[in-house]
């Protein structure tokens, strides 16, 4: 009872909805899937060790998923996300915003970005948000393999372990890594729920 | 055992939503790792008011085929407050049921005077304004005779808000074998604009559509 009372003044949320095949291409034209590098001619670029990630988002079948709108957002070298209520903090990076969107034609995707650094007891991860035709939006976290803090992370310490691996970055060259998301069956990508949480 | 989060649906006869909807359950996200789910977007600067009129490619051009109507409405959290400074974005299909989008292969009819794209972003009270042009319905399985109902596509962003969704009209006769209003279930009804008279307008008339944007998404809502 005390459940319902606290919601009861509540108004119903707007049910999301796909995002459908036709999103506007202009709408993304001011956003970026490069965090490392400052617009604007500017010398200054982000600390930190600057990498690639090529990935790609594939649907049940295998195919990459055409037309899906990726989001990302992370913490900075220091483990410091860019957020209005730590606008003083001194580790905050000046040239690092941790926010990156990208429409994907094909459904492959370089993101060029800084490593991001631990956040307490938070192993460094980029959390990445999908908005596709069919379904409503879907959202998970990436970590970077066999990084020391992730035995004690603990988002990865909800998810089954036989399942960790398939939110793990793989290393494949010096400064470049990879991943490849699963949106549905065999090897799905583990995802998460933001609204019920 | 863990407990789990929703278990999506599949959006019934949609073909895309069967290939792409997670099988899994979600999981749950724990407290201490809350917060790091919630994308601070930057603000895009210089949004032109002439990007809130849909119903010509900009003031002086002719305006595009087919019923104007002006949409209105109010952004809030779940408490009713104002989410003020949002960008809101939307697009609908012409009076045809075609999108200018390049990857629309319909062979439906174009109109060169309607792009269907459109921005703006709410004021101090949460409220914002589009004009466009109702939107006509499309088949979207010629294999099984299934609608897509007539709708305008919603996204509002900006600070920490996310919400993608549709405004749909009452009584389309193709609302109830949508994939997604079905899916909606009962609570289809706050995704329907209300329709009103605009008297002394040049509308056909006003649809106001108020958007609830639920869950911990807008944390950040009251720094901006």
């Amino acid at each position: 009872m005390t459940h319902s009372n606290k919601k009861i003044n509540r108004l119903i949320p707007t049910n999301e909805d796909t995002i459908g095949p036709y999103y506007p291409i202009s709408f993304c034209d001011g956003d970026s899937i490069d965090m490392a590098t400052t617009k604007n001619g500017i010398i200054f670029k982000p600390e930190g060790e600057q990498i690639k990630v090529n990935g790609c988002v594939r649907d049940i079948n295998g195919n990459l998923a055409n037309g899906v709108l990726l989001e990302f957002w992370q913490a900075n070298a220091k483990g410091v996300y860019r957020t209005p209520d730590n606008i003083n903090d001194p580790d905050i990076d000046p040239w690092f915003t941790g926010y990156g969107r990208y429409r994907t034609m094909d459904g492959n995707f370089t993101l060029k970005t800084i490593k991001p650094g631990r956040c307490g007891d938070r192993a460094p991860n980029i959390t990445l948000t999908i908005f596709s035709d069919g379904i409503m939006r879907v959202v998970t976290q990436l970590f970077f393999e066999n990084d020391p803090a992730n035995d004690q992370d603990p988002l990865l310490q909800v998810v089954p372990e036989d399942l960790r691996e398939r939110l793990m970055i793989k290393k494949t060259k010096e400064n470049e890594y990879f991943i490849e998301i699963i949106m549905a069956g065999e090897n799905e990508t583990p995802f998460f729920d933001d609204l019920l949480s | 055992m863990t407990k789990l989060g929703r278990q999506i649906e599949i959006g019934p006869t949609d073909n895309t939503s069967n290939e792409r909807t997670p099988r899994n359950r979600l999981h749950l996200i724990p407290d201490a790792a809350r917060a790091s789910f919630v994308p601070w977007a930057p603000r895009i600067q210089g949004l032109d008011p002439a990007e809130a009129d849909l119903t010509r490619l900009a003031p002086g051009r002719p305006r595009a085929e087919g019923d104007p109507i002006k949409v209105t409405g109010k952004v809030m959290d779940e408490f009713g407050r104002p989410i003020r400074n949002s960008i809101i974005e939307i697009w609908n299909a012409n009076k045809f049921g075609r999108y200018s989008h390049i990857e629309d292969h319909s062979g439906l009819q174009l109109d060169p005077n309607f792009l269907g794209l459109g921005r703006t972003v709410s004021n101090d009270q949460g409220e914002y304004e589009f004009w466009t042009i109702r939107p006509g319905a499309y088949l979207a399985r010629p294999d099984i005779n299934r609608w897509r109902p007539k709708h305008i596509h919603f996204s509002i962003r900006g600070g920490s808000s996310r919400l993608i969704t549709q405004m749909y009209f009452d009584g389309d006769e193709h609302n109830d074998t949508d994939p997604m209003r079905i899916l909606m279930g009962d609570n289809f009804h706050v995704n329907i604009g209300k329709e009103y008279e605009t008297p002394d307008e040049d509308f056909d008339s006003g649809y106001q559509f108020d958007i609830v944007i639920g869950g911990k998404n807008p944390t950040f809502f009251e720094n901006i």
